[in-house]
């Protein structure tokens, strides 16, 4: 267990990996700005150990942030049966993209699979909003 | 009644099976479609919007304006086009050519490296009706296609009656995912879903091929033996196999070498096939017409007649570099789809976007021109993700302008 685990706010480390959502996808279409497409994409996908330790219930907010940006999204449970402790799923966003490395190696392909960042409670802070973001 | 059946530029899939009801030259009912194409279809309404530095203006001050942008820039970024006709995209290219612009499409940071090999016939390859037809091992690995490309377990690899496999998914088909989560089809293909860990693919390869080989596979991380050994029996068996490959996959490994060298063995053993699970509903389209006019499929540099190629060219690397003084988006939204880290460049030169659809890219856009979508209110080609070439109309009257009357305007002013 990491020293950010006692602290009042707990903070946990986590490797973000985007992945696909239809219903997002679907969203997207109708409306790039639209509440459904924001809902289905500033979210972060939690193993339920995680959102326990970080003391914040599903549909809570949480700070997802590291030395590339910080973004406030909505936590959820993954609902995987096998237990995926540290590793967090993310729809591919705007809102992932805000934390994606700009090291590439030289080789034009950034690691939208393999983000590291630190997650704590937002204490109610709401979701950050698309406009902001750039 | 004879049907009237519609193409939907929805994925790369091109399904060509969809029927649409319509009422005031909008479309109001999409049969067959999947829920990504269902949306798609009905977007077909938009009036036409010009804007230059965020006010409406009309066409010709949009087109005039792109064209001094253009112009004035010395180092041109042409980039998207993985969501436009062919004629579109050749179009684009004749214009990089003209302008001495960088050209990119989204394959340069998806599955590139993996469509280049299919192109040049380095990896055995096939197409989605041979699938249907014959397919009785299909693997998705690092792809969840029912997110991705809904219709592709129903349409072509698992679920249907192909001409030679009337028992279908019960009887002859065994579905296969490989994947660092339980996706949607990781659910559908039960107990053949392969979990492994990420940037577990490299090892998982590598134990498969141990497998293949009669050696005991093992992997750092303890993957059952026993499953391997499993998995390994299910592809010597192969008759018709198909590897659908995802970006799970390709971001994961550190070259194609592995999978390549796994393609190598299979096929010593079984019939196994490759394809990508391209995403834009024409990235492949634009890749084929690129390397017909080049001899590569992205990341390109024309200057003064001659192609400069490499990693250097493509929009990652020339946004995080500052190598590029404007930009000609077309038909895509960097602004969704890249790291902020590398796109917000972007917004220190004037950009041109030309789109369906209202994104951060056309907010973000000095000049905005808003185009009719492919497939629906235009008509064109298209190359399916397996190659296969698709032709379509459109299936309502437009109210805006199709991207290939704008990008010629463009031409001609220029």
């Amino acid at each position: 267990m990491d020293f950010g685990s006692f602290l009042t706010s707990p903070e946990i480390k986590v490797k973000i990996i985007t992945c696909r959502d239809i219903f997002q996808e679907k969203a997207m279409i109708e409306n790039h700005f639209g509440e459904d497409y924001i809902n289905h994409s500033a979210v972060i996908k939690l193993d339920p150990a995680d959102l326990k330790q970080l003391n914040v219930k599903k549909g809570d907010t949480v700070i997802v942030k590291n030395s590339f940006g910080r973004i406030v999204v909505k936590a959820e449970e993954s609902g995987y049966e096998t237990p995926h402790r540290g590793i967090a799923f993310m729809p591919k966003s705007p809102w992932p993209n805000m934390l994606v490395s700009d090291e590439t190696g030289g080789m034009g392909v950034p690691r939208f699979k393999d983000i590291s960042a630190n997650v704590t409670s937002a204490k109610g802070e709401k979701i950050t909003e698309m406009e902001s973001l750039f | 009644m004879e049907n009237n059946y519609h193409v939907c530029t929805g994925c790369a899939l091109l399904c060509d099976d969809i029927e649409v009801g319509s009422e005031k030259n909008k479309i109001n009912k999409v049969f067959t479609a999947c829920r990504i194409g269902m949306a798609h279809m009905k977007e077909g309404k938009g009036e036409a919007i010009f804007r230059v530095d965020n006010k409406s203006v009309d066409e010709a001050t949009a087109i005039n304006e792109a064209v001094t942008i253009l112009r004035n820039a010395k180092k041109p970024l042409i980039f998207g086009l993985g969501a436009s006709t062919s004629e579109t995209q050749k179009i684009a290219i004749k214009l990089a050519k003209k302008i001495n612009a960088t050209l990119d499409d989204n394959s340069s940071f998806c599955l590139g490296g993996v469509v280049e090999t299919l192109i040049k016939n380095e990896m055995k390859t096939c197409t989605l009706d041979d699938v249907r037809n014959k397919a009785d091992v299909i693997i998705y690995w690092g792809t969840d296609p029912s997110d991705s490309h809904p219709r592709l377990l129903s349409k072509y690899s698992y679920f249907p009656r192909g001409k030679e496999k009337q028992r279908g998914w019960e009887e002859e088909r065994t579905a296969i995912a490989v994947d660092v989560r339980k996706s949607h089809t990781a659910k559908i293909s039960g107990n053949y879903f392969f979990q492994i860990p990420p940037k577990g693919d490299e090892e998982f390869i590598d134990a498969v091929i141990a497998g293949l080989s009669g050696k005991l596979p093992k992997t750092s991380y303890n993957y059952p033996p026993k499953k391997l050994l499993e998995l390994a029996n299910i592809l010597k068996g192969a008759k018709f196999g198909v590897i659908f490959v995802g970006c799970g996959l390709i971001y994961s490994l550190e070259s194609l070498e592995s999978l390549s060298r796994l393609m190598k063995v299979l096929n010593e053993k079984a019939n196994i096939h490759l394809m990508a699970m391209v995403g834009n509903y024409n990235s492949m389209g634009f890749n084929e017409n690129l390397f017909a006019e080049t001899g590569y499929l992205n990341s390109v540099k024309f200057e003064n007649g001659i192609v400069k190629h490499g990693p250097e060219y493509s929009i990652v690397e020339s946004l995080k570099a500052k190598t590029v003084d404007a930009a000609l988006i077309v038909d895509s939204d960097p602004f969704s789809i890249l790291p902020r880290s590398i796109v917000k460049n972007l917004q220190e030169i004037p950009v041109v976007s030309i789109d369906p659809y209202e994104t951060l890219t056309s907010r973000h856009s000095k000049v905005y021109i808003n185009t009719a979508i492919s497939g629906v209110e235009a008509g064109g080609t298209a190359t399916r993700m397996d190659r296969v070439k698709v032709s379509f109309e459109p299936v309502i009257e437009a109210n805006r302008p199709s991207d290939e009357a704008i990008l010629k305007k463009i031409m001609e002013a220029l």
